[in-house]
């Protein structure tokens, strides 16, 4: 792997250290508070992928396991993500493909071509048109339904992708292969990548924060942000948009801040006595390093928090403030303070499985769309008038796909029809650094069951991400017992070279 | 195709091209027509015989894999098919030469010239009429179609169900058909009730895929059933490759040479400079080492040290001050080993190093993967067994033999009685129970997902128990290590009576959560707890039963009967795994795909931990039983004395968590990628004197802990840090951060909040919307962490805050680490809010008002020790402090009273202790 980068070393022990013996002090054990500074105060030991999944620590596999900044393999085009995750499985034939063919079949059989690809076979029914009207929008002519009113004004800075597929139907599975690469628990997501091959430029903020819907947590829960085997520091940290942001940030018992002040006084005495009897058990620095965080994580996080400071105009290009887009907007307008405040690896969701529409496809599709289309269309243009676009590249997408076919409800209505899951087939896009703007890349078949043409699997997509930030999916890894492991396994990927400027 | 490609290079002919040559040479290739026509025989097979038959040929093939022929090349390998006919670029043959990974490192690699035949061989192949050469199923047999209706048939045609009358898990029964006739008349398709079914698409029905978790024929399935039907169904005898007497062809003597597949031997114990230093055969073991650098072993620590680390990594508590009062006063020479013996003794031992096997089992309260974390309500049984078998120093080789092959120990379906020991056994196979499954559910339950829970115990059996990474070999042969993808596939056999995904026991489901099964082979629940237990439960019912009745009689009786009801307890079962006989066959998987079938194995183990010529002895447990007792034999070979691995990989875990590292550091690969042993005499010296004593974890601890190495200082030296700056050579004693579990469990004692009930149901948790998670107190406070349930969407904050692994499948070695939110956790955190002002309280209970008191027993608590004048004079004035600010807060304290002002200041201080380094950090 690439050499670690030297910098911020303070503590006066450590200078004399060969960069070999830096990392052999840092799997042993001994590592001053070298980046007191940084979030590389916070600190990793014995961890299971880092010493023990490594028998070639000389050479390759030394696993990082702090967050300072890292160079990329090559030159990056953007420094900071900000993913909208929509779990459940949104429509593509309803948002971005439409399938004229649909509105000419509507209405007859197809189950039995199908019926291995169906979750739930009792209640499907006959191809289904979409409920949507579907417009030409921007100079880019991007094909958007009526659903998403606002997107649709920003097609010209988006790479639409058509061709997506994945390999399981189930919300599970489908969640965990797109987040992490493989359809089970375990594996370090993304962000968890992201964050450990480039570590964090901000200082006192965690660098990869997910802010999760205050209506409950997405499918797969707090496994979605998890790092695997990865050591604990680059996994995601949630905030909350209301209230304290991250757990525990605040006491639950509330006292006074002189007595609070106090208290922590006499506590840095004692551990200043306890680290000066023990010589050499730098684990003690970063321990007190990491106190120190916390302190300033309470000040800084509140400040990442404080949207009131933003002024009106801007609040209402998120929807701040009105319904059904606050919730949304908030978070969207946090996303934008974060990656201002050098954040790395930022996600956006949506609570449990809100776009998973086996029924009642027009109003329920048409409440999701209405919660956070605006707000997407204000972080857009947003980060645009600040001139942050060129540099953070934005995600949006879900697990998988829908079908053609219907779904109806026990009580076969057609008006409440939705759609089961489709994994041969969905859309995602990417807009901002790096992205050919405008582009509508690959395409499904007439009735938008089969991706086909440009085909993009969920390791190519990955694979895009990490290049777009200067990674090189085949040069991040950490070995395990000899295999390398990486985002995208021991399976091919290739960039979506279509959608990069 | 070739000719489209010709046009289309005509047409860019005359662009100016930076790839022009590339097209040029592609255009040779398609062009080529125009030479001779490549064949194997006179154009690829003299490559193939000088540079790929020494590993590619005949019974020691590599990979499974056959270069002698073109048919045997087309017969593809352990990776499947390695030829794509006309592909080239696709095929897996190819794509190896052409990127330089065969041959392997260090032959000569292909020429350019040969390389090009080999592709031109690989595209003309296409252009040869199919299967006249190339389809492998030329001649279908039974094993080629029985695979077929296992995947999509027998879930309501087979051994639980047989709809219609009709079984179809073999030829005769195939034959017999059901009420409608023969499923299959042999040499006539049409009048094949099967295949007019499939073709219809009646079979499988569509709309019952799902229900039966079983995908649609496959037309290429469809065709191999055609074919063996026309062909007359013929039936062969195929013997499944097992070790027989004739020596192994894919795994040499030679392999068997590495130092992890031999036998341990107990080596001379070395003689050593600093002999006084030696308490034991460890000590001369280590100083061999450390003098070469030169470099002794630390001084000894002193007896408060000695008590506190002896008492964490024994019972994960800390020393109440009396025992250490006692321990300091103790004038006996062997005061120490007194000491060990005691804490060997208290019950909190197996709570300690039960909770470390949990960890290596992948210990679960739930089922995981899915939304639902589906709860197993039994599986505290488990976590109980395993505490009382540390308590009780149950031998190793017994231990592992009740939890991995429990069911075939005693007949317990016929016994008159169920003795608490039978009951035991089974509830020791829920260690075969633990790993992630969403096979309740029936989107999440198809072959593939039932593969994949399989596949994760074997991980752990292979990290934990063998301490191979035999999970390497389910899709190939082990890269590093003599495994060939056949002898997991032997062991996936061995597992087969139990774990059969054609047969499947699925989670327990419970009412309200997913629809039933149509794929019900019933659950993996027994009632087999002791006949005592069951009786002691049928009595409660019946106590229960008559004062209802006897309720009933008086005038207001719902609020009786209703507290009555609230009585009943739940049936007793047990979360088990056992063989139910009859398994199906197993067949390796190319590539780890069920779709793809490759040969046919029976049980066995490794083939690198045996001679090599020693058939694998299976025999029924029992006369007459139904079980196959192939686990039962392989518990019983890995419980050999001279077994190369069980006791190396038990003592090097005993080792790490005393010592801090284990002599192999890699706790789960022993084999050739994990890192070599740092004193590997020492290691085989513990492994041999382990098997010696019984396979007795205490005396091991007992051994390990009154070495001298063990009672060294953990104090680091100049000299130390430049000599051995990670500690491999054990120069001194780690100074290690508690775990999470001590910590919390330290946290309520030094409060004097800890309850100190043992085993039954895990104490709920309570997760609050922020996502907080915190165990639900009892009546006397909380119980220890590992009475707390472990579900895997809810884990308590307090663990995950301090490196509690996710069990996916299992955990081989936690991490430690450092990290602000833990931090945040215990300075805001409520509970531990509490715990500081159940402390103070409990210091003003006891030792009353006076400050100077309270600071000393403050630290004789939390730290084992009394403070200096310079601590004691920073207490007192912090105390000083605090008072005087809470005086100022009247409001806040909601008293004006001085008393409620000096108590608070306690509080602060005890929070304060309770967040320092000391308290979390073992000298």
């Amino acid at each position: 792997m690439r050499p670690q980068q030297n910098g911020n070393q303070k503590h006066s022990t450590l200078q004399s250290l060969t960069r070999r013996g830096l990392f052999h002090r840092v799997s042993g054990g001994i590592y001053g508070a070298a980046s007191a500074q940084l979030m590389g105060g916070d600190y990793a030991l014995n961890s299971r992928s880092a010493e023990a999944r490594s028998p070639d620590s000389q050479s390759s596999g030394k696993v990082w396991t702090d967050l300072r900044q890292r160079a990329p393999h090559f030159e990056p085009k953007a420094k900071a993500v900000i993913h909208l995750f929509m779990t459940g499985g949104p429509s593509q034939m309803d948002l971005f493909d439409p399938k004229p063919m649909l509105d000419l079949h509507h209405g007859e059989s197809y189950f039995d071509r199908i019926a291995g690809e169906v979750e739930n076979p009792q209640s499907a029914g006959a191809l289904m048109r979409s409920p949507f009207r579907f417009a030409q929008h921007g100079q880019c002519g991007m094909w958007v339904s009526d659903a998403l009113p606002h997107i649709a004004g920003q097609v010209d800075d988006i790479a639409l992708i058509r061709s997506m597929h994945t390999t399981n139907l189930t919300h599970e599975p489908a969640v965990y292969l797109i987040q992490s690469g493989k359809m089970g628990p375990g594996r370090p997501t993304v962000g968890a990548w992201v964050v450990y091959g480039l570590g964090s430029e901000s200082q006192n903020l965690p660098a990869y924060v997910v802010l999760d819907d205050p209506n409950g947590l997405p499918v797969n829960g707090v496994e979605n942000w998890e790092a695997g085997f990865l050591p604990p520091i680059f996994q995601g940290t949630r905030f909350r948009a209301t209230g304290s942001p991250v757990l525990n940030l605040q006491p639950d018992v509330e006292r006074p801040d002189d007595l609070i002040a106090e208290e922590r006084a006499l506590l840095s005495r004692l551990d200043q006595i306890h680290r000066r009897r023990h010589p050499g058990q730098a684990v003690l620095d970063a321990r007190i390093a990491s106190y120190e965080l916390a302190g300033q994580m309470q000040l800084s996080a509140s400040d990442a928090l404080d949207i009131a400071s933003e002024t009106q105009d801007t609040q209402e290009m998120y929807g701040i403030g009105t319904e059904p887009t606050n919730s949304y907007g908030r978070r969207c307008l946090i996303a934008r303070r974060l990656v201002e405040r050098g954040v790395r690896f930022i996600q956006l969701y949506v609570n449990g499985n809100s776009w998973d529409h086996h029924t009642g496809l027009f109003a329920d599709l048409k409440g999701c769309c209405d919660r956070t289309d605006k707000p997407i269309a204000g972080l857009l243009k947003d980060l645009k008038q600040r001139g942050l676009l060129d540099s953070t590249l934005i995600v949006w997408g879900g697990e998988f796909g829908r079908l053609p076919i219907a779904q109806l409800p026990p009580d076969k209505d057609e008006r409440k029809a939705g759609r089961d899951h489709n994994k041969n087939a969905f859309c995602t896009w990417m807009a901002g650094a790096g992205i050919k703007a405008g582009t509508t890349y690959g395409a499904t078949d007439e009735i938008g069951l089969h991706s086909v043409e440009d085909r993009v699997s969920i390791q190519d997509w990955h694979a895009t991400i990490l290049h777009l930030l200067g990674l090189s999916h085949e040069q991040l890894f950490v070995m395990d017992n000899g295999l390398k492991e990486k985002l995208t396994g021991v399976l091919e990927a290739s960039i979506v070279q279509g959608i990069l400027a | 195709m070739p000719q489209l490609r010709f046009w289309i290079f005509l047409i860019l002919m005359p662009q100016a091209c930076p790839g022009g040559s590339i097209i040029v040479a592609d255009d040779v290739r398609d062009v080529g027509e125009l030479k001779p026509p490549v064949t194997f025989e006179k154009d690829i097979a003299p490559i193939f015989r000088t540079r790929c038959l020494s590993c590619h040929e005949g019974e020691s093939r590599k990979a499974d894999l056959e270069l002698a022929s073109q048919q045997r090349v087309l017969a593809g390998g352990e990776s499947g098919a390695v030829i794509v006919p006309g592909r080239p670029d696709e095929s897996l043959l190819y794509q190896r030469i052409k990127s330089g990974e065969m041959p392997p490192e260090g032959k000569d690699l292909l020429g350019e010239v040969e390389q090009e035949l080999i592709y031109r061989w690989i595209a003309e192949i296409g252009n040869v009429p199919a299967d006249a050469t190339i389809d492998p199923l030329l001649n279908p047999s039974q094993h080629d179609v029985v695979p077929i209706m296992l995947r999509h048939c027998t879930p309501c045609h087979g051994r639980h169900r047989q709809e219609a009358g009709l079984d179809l898990r073999n030829r005769a029964a195939m034959l017999k058909g059901g009420r409608s006739g023969p499923a299959v008349v042999p040499g006539d398709t049409d009048a094949s009730l099967i295949l007019q079914k499939i073709h219809a698409g009646q079979m499988p029905p569509l709309e019952r895929l799902v229900e039966a978790s079983v995908k649609p024929v496959d037309p290429a399935e469809t065709a191999i059933l055609v074919k063996w039907i026309k062909l007359g169904a013929q039936e062969i005898v195929i013997e499944p490759d097992v070790a027989t007497s004739t020596p192994d062809p894919l795994v040499s003597d030679h392999d068997r040479e590495f130092w992890a597949f031999r036998a341990p031997i107990k080596a001379t114990v070395p003689v050593v400079q600093n002999a006084d230093r030696v308490r034991n055969p460890i000590d001369a073991f280590v100083l061999e080492k450390l003098e070469q650098q030169p470099l002794s072993l630390a001084p000894e620590a002193d007896r408060r040290t000695l008590i506190r680390r002896a008492s964490f990594d024994l019972t994960g508590l800390p020393p109440d001050p009396l025992e250490i009062e006692a321990f300091l006063s103790d004038a006996d020479p062997d005061a120490y080993e007194k000491l060990i013996d005691r804490l060997l003794d208290s019950p909190g031992y197996g709570e300690r190093w039960g909770r470390y096997w949990l960890d290596l089992a992948g210990y679960s309260d739930s089922e995981g993967k899915r939304e639902q974390d589906l709860p197993r309500p039994h599986a505290w049984r488990y976590r109980d067994y395993v505490i009382r078998s540390f308590n009780t120093d149950k031998p190793y080789s017994r231990f592992l033999l009740e939890q991995i092959a429990g069911d075939e120990l005693a007949d317990y379906d016929h016994a008159a009685e169920v003795t608490t020991h039978m009951s035991d056994n089974l509830v020791a196979t829920g260690f075969l129970r633990m790993v992630p499954d969403p096979t309740w559910a029936n989107i999440t339950g198809y072959i593939p997902d039932r593969i994949d829970v399989i596949a994760d115990e074997l991980d752990v059996f292979g990290s934990g128990v063998l301490g191979l990474t035999l999970k390497c070999a389910r899709c190939h042969s082990h890269k590093f290590d003599p495994i060939p993808q056949r002898d997991y596939y032997r062991i996936v056999d061995v597992f087969k009576g139990a774990y059969d995904e054609y047969n499947w026991l699925r989670p327990e489901i419970h009412p309200g959560i997913g629809p039933v099964s149509q794929d019900v082979a019933g659950g993996r629940i027994l009632t087999a707890v002791s006949t005592a237990e069951r009786k002691t439960w049928e009595e409660n019912n019946a106590r229960i039963a008559r004062e209802v009745t006897a309720a009933q009689q008086t005038p207001e009786p719902e609020a009786q009967i209703k507290a009555l009801e609230a009585q009943r307890q739940p049936e007793p079962q047990i979360q088990a795994l056992w063989d139910r006989g009859d398994p199906s066959l197993t067949y390796i998987y190319r590539r780890g795909d069920p779709m793809s079938p490759g040969r046919l194995v029976g049980p066995g183990v490794p083939s690198v931990l045996t001679d090599g010529k020693t058939p694998f002895h299976v025999e029924p447990p029992w006369p007459g039983a139904a079980s196959t007792g192939r686990r039962l034999a392989l518990a019983r070979w890995l419980t050999q004395p001279d077994h190369p691995l069980t006791s190396r990989v038990a003592v090097n875990r005993i080792w790490k968590h005393h010592f801090g590292r284990g002599i192999v550091q890699t706790l789960g690969n022993f084999g050739k990628a994990g890192i070599p042993p740092t004193h590997p005499e020492l290691l085989d010296w513990l492994a041999v004197e382990f098997v010696e004593h019984g396979w007795s974890f205490k005396s091991m601890h007992r051994l390990m802990m009154t070495s001298a190495t063990y009672r060294q200082s953990s104090a680091l030296t100049p000299e130390q840090e430049s000599a051995d700056p990670e500690n491999v050579l054990i120069s001194r004693m780690p100074f290690v951060r508690l775990d999470a579990e001590s910590l919390y469990d330290s946290l309520l004692l030094v409060a004097g909040r800890l309850d100190p009930t043992r085993f039954g149901p895990g104490d709920q948790v309570i997760a609050r919307p922020d996502g907080l998670v915190t165990p639900q107190g009892t009546a006397l406070g909380w119980r220890r962490m590992i009475y707390v349930q472990q579900q895997r969407k809810r884990i308590p904050t307090h663990l995950e805050s301090f490196d509690y692994p996710q069990m996916n499948p299992n955990c081989i070695e936690r991490r430690h680490s450092v990290v602000s939110p833990q931090a945040l956790y215990l300075m805001n955190n409520g509970m531990i809010f509490e715990l500081a002002e159940s402390f103070a309280a409990r210091i003003r209970k006891e030792v009353g008002s006076d400050p100077e008191m309270q600071i000393r027993r403050i630290s004789l608590n939390a730290f084992g020790r009394l403070p200096d004048d310079e601590e004691q004079n920073i207490a007192r004035e912090a105390l000083t402090q605090l008072e005087a600010k809470w005086t100022l807060h009247p409001t806040s304290t909601g008293s004006a009273d001085p008393e409620v002002a000096r108590q608070k200041a306690l509080t602060a201080y005890c929070h304060a202790i309770m967040n320092s380094a000391e308290f979390l950090y073992i000298d």
